[in-house]
């Protein structure tokens, strides 16, 4: 019988549809105003920089995920222990992306629905997802990036023939010097969205060992990092730097912006959807990361798994009493104070161990 | 893990393969060898076959017309008369007059008898399969085997139009209930010894012949091995028709999309052969099985390698739009109509409004009323005897559709809706796919009028997911979109010309990767210069 393993190229694309995921909700590198592309691109180049970290790391050892490195170079129980962190991580994150979703369906699709209901449908939704596994998760993401693509060209297709993107709204150019631009950059825009890659490290042992794989998801990371960016920066093209920077869902106001004749007046809406896509991903991505992580560490099925995590997730998800609080924690806490400690510090200290231990690595 | 499992198992039915024959056939156990005496036979047979009235045996017991007294039985219906009339004569006059005394009987008799197809029959057992099957089982007096001559006639269907899958181009010529016409039906069409036909019996009672199909060389001899063992797998009383053998055999147990495809064609069964898939064939039923499929493969009509490419190409599109809109379009207007207004430009809108302002229903329950009711008419359509047909198309058309509108009870918008959608259904050329859609449509139905748009979106992701995690004898479900694959793209969507299809679909004919000559371009591209030359 044929017997179907997970490729590269599905991998490649899931990093990129994870990457481009929630972020094109917000306004990134806000406090550089107009030059929000120049903080983008020190953050891209900052999560490149983490992401060859991370290849680095799986190059090293390529047959264990994560949790299993840890498990593997610091001893059972130190290693299971930053394991458990590190699945902790990932569901926090799977948990914020929920929440994320649900405001912006209370706030734009239904606005009467409870917040606890929508986020009980999403979650049981991705859930179902999350317990085919990873192969299936590639799969949808194979199947979901045209209509992502086919989304977003359209989107930067109408803003450019409707000439709605202001150019002058590029200028000036680090009218404050680079001070604010890069103090937006980093930490923040590391943390999110650039150095999320890191959840890879549980998917790239799945593929088998191929000579492509570093090169296809540099390719991948470059392409969304270059999307993320222009996006980002158009929002402020046809918003204004000031409107840009206190709107909520700024993709959204631009979409609403876009008037191709009268037929295409509030695509909103579809649009909304797409975000959903990407947002969904993102979930599932950190959902099954969590979910890994907890069969590997107790070796109990991924299926039986879910449901327990899923709970914990929507539960987390509700923790922030009012929107404004769960932005706050999330733009200005744990996305300076939190997330550095599991994007660069820990996976920095695994690449030292790993290193130190050579007759560890050879064990294979 | 499903996999493991099955094999498994599979791996333990071959073992007990043995045991199940038996089991199967245990209502003519019996001991191995026969009696030579010709009475005892015809004791057994009877005793066997109790007093069924179409159970015919014809005992000649005078022994001046042959040289030993002898019998024939069969089942009356299941052979050709005209042939009968001739064995018998030639059992009794010429044939019996040529006897010498001095030769073997056995011998001589297997040597005689004037038939073609011939079985020597050596235990009880076999002797009254021989006759269940339609075969006149000649017994001879003090010889110890018995002879299945096979005559098999009798009232069949002949070879018609396939009534299910038509086309505007192709062959006209269908499938029949025989199962040796549909074979020699693709013999026809692939004169090749590498296309071999493996049987298998199934069905305690109905002891129904199975036989499936391949090209050796083409397809996966994995794939073949695995579709025969979980067809051996199959312990049941009965196979009645191909369904049977869909249910027991197929990926996706509890799945309402189709992983086999079913057909009445025989060229749509040729191409699929010349793919690489494995057929099963089913005495009894013109619909013949084709695994593995993908998807697409349920949006394809044969027709579509007969017209032109570009053709072929648009009416996929077209299809692909119809299952969209066939699964979509009514949940689509429930969720704009009742949650999502402000998406439709303003003077659709204020023409909507004004029609549903007289409506008593909510959109939701109005289009659930509307789906039904055509659901209803449609069953109606295929039940009703024929005479009547026209009555139905004025109730349904007039009555329920015009009246319903101008009576106020459903809105003229939504009408359209859900004929459109109807209409939408019937193009699809796989039925079982259009039933699938069929009834997803009404869970879609039911969360856009819950939850809009964000209803219909958490009813697709299942839906996806679920698509992505089927596999059809290993090939995943949505083979080449995803996983991606360049090569068997050129068949999806856009039809690449013949000769441009230079291979066969990955993970099915890999064997035989090649189908034309990698140099072999279409005529146009292989002309001479001066063949392009406009200036010619």
């Amino acid at each position: 019988m044929n017997k179907y393993s997970v490729r590269v190229s599905g991998l490649a694309i899931t990093l990129s549809l994870f990457e481009i995921g929630s972020t094109t909700l917000f306004l990134l590198g806000g406090k550089a105003k107009q030059d929000a592309w120049i903080s983008m691109s020190i953050g891209a180049i900052s999560g490149l920089i983490l992401l060859l970290l991370y290849l680095v790391i799986y190059n090293l050892d390529a047959k264990h995920d994560l949790f299993e490195l840890y498990r593997k170079y610091f001893g059972k129980i130190l290693g299971s222990v930053l394991a458990l962190v590190f699945v902790a991580y990932f569901t926090y994150e799977a948990s914020r992306n929920l929440r994320d979703l649900g405001e912006l369906t209370a706030m734009t699709l239904l606005n009467k629905t409870p917040l606890f209901l929508i986020l009980l449908i999403a979650i049981t939704v991705v859930g179902n997802t999350v317990r085919y596994g990873p192969m299936v998760l590639f799969i949808m993401c194979t199947i979901l990036m045209p209509i992502m693509v086919i989304g977003y060209g359209l989107l930067v297709l109408f803003i450019s023939v409707t000439g709605i993107a202001h150019l002058d709204y590029f200028l000036p150019v680090l009218e404050n010097g680079m001070g604010p631009v890069w103090s937006a950059a980093i930490p923040e825009l590391v943390s999110f969205p650039f150095g999320q890659t890191l959840l890879f490290l549980v998917f790239f042992c799945l593929v088998p060992k191929s000579k492509h794989l570093n090169k296809t998801i540099l390719v991948a990371y470059c392409i969304s990092a270059v999307v993320l960016i222009i996006l980002n920066q158009l929002e402020i093209l046809v918003l204004g730097p000031d409107l840009a920077g206190i709107s909520t869902y700024p993709l959204l106001q631009v979409v609403q912006v876009i008037q191709v004749t009268k037929v295409l007046e509030r695509t909103d809406a579809l649009f909304t959807l797409i975000l959903y896509l990407g947002l969904g991903v993102k979930i599932a991505s950190f959902y099954l990361g969590a979910v890994i992580g907890l069969y590997r560490i107790t070796s109990i099925k991924i299926n039986i798994w879910v449901i327990p995590l899923g709970i914990t997730i929507l539960m987390l998800s509700l923790l922030s009493k009012t929107y404004t609080e769960f932005i706050w924690v999330g733009l200005h806490f744990t996305v300076n104070k939190v997330f550095p400690i599991f994007q660069i510090a820990l996976p920095f200290l695994l690449l030292c161990v790993m290193l130190l231990r050579k007759k560890k690595r050879k064990e294979g | 893990m499903i996999f493991k499992l099955l094999k498994m198992l599979l791996f333990r039915s071959r073992q007990k393969q043995p045991q199940v024959e038996a089991k199967n056939q245990a209502n003519v156990s019996s001991s191995d060898t026969i009696s030579p005496l010709l009475k005892s036979k015809l004791a057994v047979l009877k005793e066997r076959m109790g007093t069924s009235s179409d159970f015919i045996i014809r005992e000649i017991s005078d022994t001046s017309s042959g040289p030993y007294p002898f019998a024939i039985s069969y089942i009356d219906g299941l052979i050709d008369q005209g042939l009968l009339a001739d064995l018998m004569e030639s059992l009794t006059s010429d044939f019996g007059n040529s006897f010498q005394g001095d030769v073997d009987p056995a011998i001589w008799f297997k040597d005689k008898l004037p038939v073609g197809n011939l079985n020597v029959v050596s235990s009880e057992k076999q002797m009254v399969n021989s006759i269940l099957e339609g075969r006149v089982l000649v017994m001879i007096h003090g010889v110890q085997e018995a002879y299945a001559v096979s005559i098999l006639g009798g009232q069949r269907r002949g070879v018609e139009e396939p009534t299910s899958q038509t086309v505007v181009r192709g062959p006209k010529e269908g499938f029949t209930e025989d199962i040796s016409t549909n074979t020699a039906m693709l013999r026809r069409r692939i004169r090749s010894a590498d296309l071999s036909f493996e049987s298998r019996i199934v069905g305690k009672y109905t002891q129904t012949k199975i036989s499936v199909a391949y090209i050796k060389g083409i397809a996966n001899p994995d794939v073949v091995k695995e579709v025969l063992s979980r067809i051996d797998m199959i312990q049941t009383d009965s196979i009645l028709e191909s369904g049977y053998i869909e249910e027991f055999i197929q990926d996706g147990v509890r799945s309402t999309f189709p992983t086999i495809y079913n057909t009445e064609r025989p060229d749509t069964v040729a191409g699929g052969l010349l793919e690489g898939l494995v057929a099963i064939l089913v005495d009894g039923t013109p619909f013949t099985l084709i695994a593995p499929v993908t998807f697409f493969r349920f949006i394809v009509s044969s027709e579509d390698y007969y017209q032109r490419y570009d053709l072929a190409t648009f009416l996929r599109i077209i299809r692909f739009v119809s299952f969209f809109v066939a699964l979509l379009l009514p949940s689509i207007y429930i969720a704009t109509t009742t949650f999502h207004q402000e998406m439709l430009p303003t003077t659709l809108l204020i023409a909507l409004a004004a029609q549903r302002e007289s409506t008593p229903l909510p959109a939701l329950l109005e289009a659930l009323v509307m789906e039904i009711t055509f659901e209803v008419i449609r069953e109606a359509g295929v039940r009703m005897p024929r005479a009547i047909g026209p009555a139905i198309s004025i109730v349904g058309a007039l009555v329920l559709g015009q009246a319903a509108v101008q009576a106020g009870i459903v809105s003229a918008a939504m009408v359209i809706v859900v004929s459109f959608t109807a209409i939408s259904n019937f193009v699809l050329p796989a039925i079982n796919m259009a039933a699938a859609v069929r009834l997803l449509r009404f869970i879609l139905m039911f969360l856009a009028g819950t939850m809009g748009l964000f209803g219909i979106l958490a009813g697709l992701i299942p839906i996806l997911a679920h698509l992505a995690s089927l596999q059809s004898f290993g090939v995943p479900y949505l083979m080449p979109l995803a996983p991606f694959n360049k090569n068997n793209m050129k068949d999806v969507i856009y039809r690449a010309p013949w000769w441009k299809m230079k291979t066969r679909p990955v993970m099915i004919g890999d064997n035989n990767e090649v189908r034309q000559s990698a140099n072999h371009n279409s005529f146009s591209e292989q002309a001479t210069d001066h063949n392009k030359d406009p200036m010619r």
